[in-house]
């Protein structure tokens, strides 16, 4: 038996790093074959994840035009315009109204409620649903205009298409028709819960096993906005049994909080 | 005036360094934001703000992967000191990226709410009940938490005021942060993104780097298991003979209460140190000798091998142990430190010993 058995050799190369003194030929000649490698294993990288990052899906947030609609102001269950269009189904578009940032209950659109009006901001859209969005004082993007709106547009009948079970996720509208894409998943859990208690409404986003999506806007089971309970869910696999109603162009799912349940 | 403490000092080698590390995280976020732009379809572009979050955050993990290797390679081959070297300004980068990834999130996902931005990153996802739905932003900011102080605390002045070993387990939890941070990923970003490479990814990075060091703890630990039964009663070990000693360089031993031992070898003389640095516990065995004083290959700092005070105008100091030669040949260190400052017996292999 070796008693050196152990022993810990010390490296035979004459030249040792060190680093206030000059580098010695061995580790420069190292680094520099090293340097290129290194740069290529991280441009490499940034490549493969970024190559595989889901697709954002559609959506638009247009912030370098200003987009002017007229139509019926409405405050209930959220701030709406519904704007006349005959070539539109039903007749009509329904443009949703959310302020900058996250908190749309600011508005205080109360008193203009059913009055025609001209609106300007900037555009939000996915899949042909739009959004405008819009400065916090009214006087900044709404006045009232004098224009003949038909009946079925400035106050729209309801049409109860029945009670239904959709699965799903709760979305927040705005970053989810475009300001943030991707504006869904569990990173955008927290910024979706954040924009719905800030007033933004609510989308229940269903698909079908064939992949056809629709995203409908969520109410209570009376038609009313959703409260705070609803923020744990946001951005979760959740189904809930509801009530859909149409008004105008609008598909509205109508159901309590605790009607959803996490899938 | 003595100098209190010998900070690493900025020379030519770190702005280089420091500049490729630059132009690597340059060319990573470039990659990533133009491919991350262009590989949907026209409509589907991703938004910048959100891209730039992801760009930043996959950067910090990929730069605290990296320095997390480094020790561990730097003791596998000497090729890797220099990046040892250097090691502490890319922590510090590191910092500075996570920084921005922290700021952009706060910024772009939690401000212009209703709630203050910090309650909101903290409550707007409530689950914390929940296995599969917990906040991944409460383990980023943990993480981010630990590479602050950290960060704040990398320069030598505060080595030196909250003494090496507060210091050394501060420091430590970089490996806390580094578990945080893979948890913050695989609750956030792998539960968000469907593709199976994330999960690959982050798997072979948490491999490499555990792998690394459990592979430089075994090496160490069988060397030191081959050197049981050296030890001689009468407080004294048997190391090696004079011979097994390259000059300038050393072999290490480790001591019966598990510290170690360096013997280095200056042309005749062989004398023994304790074998850790002052500084940040560098191994002083894997140095060598330069000028005539041991020189720890991790940092640079300096120790006269007589009696391990580093040459003026530096003041630290490292015990010396003594050798002798032993009536067959073999060195010999007493296991018993000697105070701070007091010469050690050497051998003298060109005469006698001392
Ligand atoms: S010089 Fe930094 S650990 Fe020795």
């Amino acid at each position: 038996m070796s008693l050196n058995k152990g022993v810990i050799p010390a490296e035979r190369d004459d030249d040792l790093f060190i680093g206030w003194a000059k580098a010695p030929a061995i580790d420069r000649r190292f680094l520099f074959s090293a340097a290129p490698l290194l740069l290529g294993a991280t441009t490499g990288l940034g490549w493969l994840v970024a190559k595989n990052l889901s697709d954002p899906g559609a959506g638009k947030w247009d912030t370098t035009a200003t987009h002017v609609i007229e139509g019926a102001l409405s405050a209930k269950p959220y701030p709406m315009i519904r704007v006349a269009d005959p070539s539109a189904p039903f007749g009509m578009r329904t443009v949703l109204v959310v302020a900058q940032g996250k908190c749309t209950s600011g508005l205080d659109l109360a008193a203009k409620e059913g009055i025609p009006v001209k609106a300007s901001g900037a555009l939000i859209e996915r899949n042909g649903r739009q959004m405008l969005e819009v400065p916090f004082s009214l006087d900044k993007w709404l006045e009232p205009v004098f224009i003949d709106m038909p009946g079925v547009v400035a106050d729209p009948p309801e049409e109860r298409l029945g009670r239904f079970a959709l699965a799903g996720r709760i979305m927040d509208s705005k970053c989810f028709f475009g300001v943030m894409r991707p504006g869904r998943g569990k990173t955008h859990k927290a910024c979706a819960a954040l924009c719905i208690r800030g007033g933004v409404p609510p989308s229940f986003w269903a698909r079908d096993g064939k992949g056809r999506e629709s995203v409908l806007l969520m109410t209570d089971a009376a038609g009313g906005p959703l409260g705070e309970d609803i923020l744990p869910l946001v951005a979760d696999p959740v189904s809930a049994d509801g009530e859909i109603v149409r008004v105008g162009d609008l598909l509205q799912f109508r159901a309590d909080a605790d009607a959803y349940r996490r899938v | 005036m003595g100098v209190k403490y010998q900070g690493v000092q900025w020379n030519g080698n770190k702005v280089v360094y420091d500049l490729y590390m630059l132009v690597a995280l340059a060319l990573f976020m470039g990659v990533f934001m133009t491919i991350g732009m262009t590989v949907h379809p026209s409509g589907h572009q991703a938004d910048a703000v959100v891209l730039l979050i992801r760009a930043l955050g996959c950067a910090a993990f990929l730069m605290l992967t990296v320095v997390l290797t480094i020790g561990p390679l730097a003791r596998m081959n000497p090729r890797f000191l220099p990046f040892l070297y250097n090691r502490r300004h890319l922590g510090v980068m590191t910092f500075l990226v996570a920084a921005a990834h922290f700021g952009l999130t706060v910024l772009w996902y939690h401000s212009s709410g209703p709630l203050n931005p910090f309650v909101s990153l903290l409550v707007s996802n409530p689950l914390y009940a929940s296995v599969e739905g917990f906040p991944f932003e409460a383990f980023g900011l943990a993480a981010f938490a630990i590479l602050f102080v950290m960060a704040a605390t990398s320069h030598d002045f505060w080595l030196k005021t909250l003494s090496a070993s507060v210091w050394k387990v501060l420091h430590m939890l970089v490996y806390v942060a580094y578990g945080l941070l893979v948890l913050h990923i695989a609750y956030g970003a792998l539960m968000t993104e469907k593709s199976a490479v994330y999960v690959a990814l982050v798997i072979a990075a948490l491999a490499i780097v555990a792998g690394l060091h459990v592979v430089t703890g075994v090496r160490e630990w069988s060397r030191d298991s081959g050197m049981k039964g050296l030890h001689a009663p009468d407080g004294w070990i048997d190391v090696c003979a004079p011979e097994d000693i390259p000059d300038k360089r050393a072999v290490t031993a480790p001591l019966p209460k598990g510290d170690r031992v360096a013997v280095f070898r200056d042309g005749a003389k062989i004398y023994a140190v304790e074998n850790a640095c002052r500084h940040q516990n560098g191994p002083l065995g894997e140095g060598c000798i330069k000028d005539g004083v041991i020189t720890c290959p991790w940092h640079g700092w300096q120790y006269r091998p007589q009696d391990g005070v580093s040459p003026p105008p530096y003041e630290e100091r490292i015990a010396t142990h003594d050798v002798r030669l032993s009536s067959l040949g073999r060195v010999f260190v007493r296991v018993k430190k000697n105070p701070l400052g007091k010469e050690g017996a050497f051998i003298d292999v060109g005469g006698a010993a001392s």
